[in-house]
């Protein structure tokens, strides 16, 4: 059966209040069409779960959409804190609930494996697992070490973006680093939503059965979506825009210029193709895929 | 003597840490570490194990790039790991990934960092910072941790975090050992000053200052009272004109290392 959806009908299947995994390095690889129909939808009072949040972390907050935050980092390197998530959590818009990356791997593989929970060695000595409910240490009863418990967690979405896939949900990259937004996010949560470049053949996807990275007995909706990264890199396809996240960088220290921002770029483009024209058209597409 | 600027002997001081041999991992916007391991694996240590963010074994960008956890910089890569079920099992393991080049916003005179929160209230912070990310991890998992620091100050140098977002020397003496934990700091290597940690006291210790900085303007611009080497303290060894000129020509044409540094 066929899982292929518009944008507007995959981001329906994520609820006001959901836990939404969400793929995200710093500058990489983020699912940023479906960031912009999350924030189109209005949806309201969703947690976020990263590895390392960037842009769409920033641009969920500044629209209001987050009340909580799980996860490694929020950073958009080089081009510096994402400031509208950090006033979220300054002002009390959002809790964070900080997790070092062996602990958050070991709650999304706990989750995933239907175990209640697993250990890690990482965070002991820190101040991490006394604010943190989802921690606790305990004596192995093999060896008598001290280890750190991490709850399961369970997203109720993932969401993800890649290079190919099949109308079956099916998902294929091309070689790449594969961060455990892809790795683990979708085999922990109970629904995954996959936007790629490309909509192939299964026959495609054949040649290569080892660039299969998420089956689609896994997915519930997949999206066809041209340079559904941008800003972010989908290596090797295209890199990071760089002049993108400085016009972000430098508005988004305002309210005000933040929201004309997302008007212009989030709201007003009605489809992919509007975006790609509002963010400087082909001959920029062109520049950020030469990087 | 050559010219060299803050960030060539930064370099060339982290360089010089770094064995034939040895396996190391940078992090995110850290220029200064990956110009270091570029520079060791061109000089000193051909054989330096460098995972490029985590994640790109052995790679050969052709400079130091825009990002240090992006593409290009793991250009030519022998493997790319895949973060969850390749990189955090084999650094786990203490067999493997002994060295973590990271920095942090706060560090304090045991060798605790923070990049978690400032202020005295984690769910009420004054500033949010980043997060914690892999050093959480690492500094509970007996790595080698070399800090680096491009602006010595009493505010990112303080006597005690305000959060405790990874495990140094924790209170100090034995407290990582009781606790099980293994090797921990080793090194701060900062814009003005070498740093490590007395072995008894696990206490902050200079070990050289740059020529040019004086041992007080480094304790003034320490939070809390250094520890001195035995004797006097010696001058930091400058790079060599050949360093200065791997560095410039090939490693880092592109400045960043400076811009990191806040070199004009």
């Amino acid at each position: 059966m066929s899982k292929v959806k518009t944008l507007e009908e995959a981001v329906g299947l994520v609820s006001d209040g959901d836990v939404v995994a969400l793929q995200n390095m710093a500058t990489q690889a983020a699912p940023m069409a479906l960031v912009r129909e999350l924030i189109r939808q209005e949806k309201r009072d969703l947690g976020l779960v990263c590895l390392v949040g960037g842009m769409a972390v920033d641009w969920l907050a500044a629209a209001g959409a987050i009340d909580r935050f799980i996860g490694a980092a929020v950073s958009m390197e080089t081009f510096g804190l994402c400031q509208q998530y950090r006033k979220a959590v300054e002002e009390g818009r959002v809790r964070v609930e900080e997790l070092s990356e062996t602990a958050l791997n070991a709650r999304l593989a706990a989750g995933a494996r239907n175990l209640p929970s697993l250990p890690t060695r990482g965070l002991l000595g820190t101040d991490l697992i006394d604010v943190n409910e989802n921690l606790k240490t305990f004596e192995d009863p093999f060896t008598g070490e001290t280890l750190v418990a991490c709850r399961a967690l369970v997203p109720d979405v993932a969401l993800v973006h890649a290079h190919r896939a099949d109308e079956h949900g099916n998902v294929q990259i091309e070689p790449t680093i594969v961060w455990p937004d892809l790795g683990i996010f979708p085999k922990a949560a109970r629904k995954t939503i996959v936007t790629v470049e490309e909509i192939v053949d299964s026959e495609v996807l054949r040649r290569n059965p080892d660039r299969t990275v998420l089956p689609g007995f896994r997915v519930d909706a997949v999206v066809e979506v041209p340079y559904g990264a941008h800003p972010t890199s989908l290596h090797p396809r295209y890199g990071y825009d760089a002049r993108f996240h400085l016009a972000w960088t430098k508005v988004s220290r305002d309210d005000d210029a933040t929201k004309e921002f997302l008007d212009a770029y989030v709201r007003a483009p009605a489809t992919q193709a509007d975006y790609l024209a509002a963010v400087g058209g082909s001959e920029r597409l062109i520049e950020i895929t030469r990087t | 003597m050559s010219e060299y600027t803050v960030d060539e002997i930064m370099c060339a001081t982290l360089a010089a840490r770094f064995r034939d041999g040895d396996e190391v991992c940078n992090g995110m916007a850290s220029f200064i570490p990956v110009a270091a391991i570029m520079l060791a694996r061109r000089t000193h240590a051909p054989g330096l194990v460098w995972l490029a963010g985590a994640a790109g074994l052995d790679p050969r960008p052709d400079r130091v790039p825009a990002s240090t956890l992006e593409a290009p910089l793991w250009r030519d890569s022998v493997m790319y790991l895949e973060q969850f079920s390749d990189f955090w099992h084999y650094a786990q393991n203490g067999r493997n990934l002994g060295i973590f080049c990271v920095g942090a916003a706060q560090l304090d005179m045991y060798g605790n960092a923070n990049n978690s929160v400032i202020g005295s209230d984690y769910h009420a912070p004054k500033v949010r910072l980043p997060g914690t990310a892999g050093l959480g991890d690492m500094g509970s998992l007996g790595k080698r941790l070399f800090y680096w620091n491009t602006n010595h100050n009493p505010r990112s140098l303080v006597e005690r975090v305000d959060f405790r977002s990874a495990a140094g020397y924790l209170d100090g003496g034995d407290e990582r050992e009781r606790l099980g934990l293994g090797p921990g700091p080793e090194v701060v290597v900062t814009n003005l000053a070498v740093l490590d940690f007395e072995p008894e006291s696990k206490r902050m210790r200079l070990v050289s200052v740059h020529p040019g900085a004086t041992v007080e303007q480094v304790q003034e611009a320490t939070g809390f009272e250094l520890l001195l080497p035995d004797g006097d303290v010696p001058e930091t060894t400058p790079p060599t004109d050949e360093q200065v000129r791997l560095l410039r020509e090939e490693i880092d044409p592109d400045g960043l290392c400076k811009r990191e540094a806040g070199v004009k």
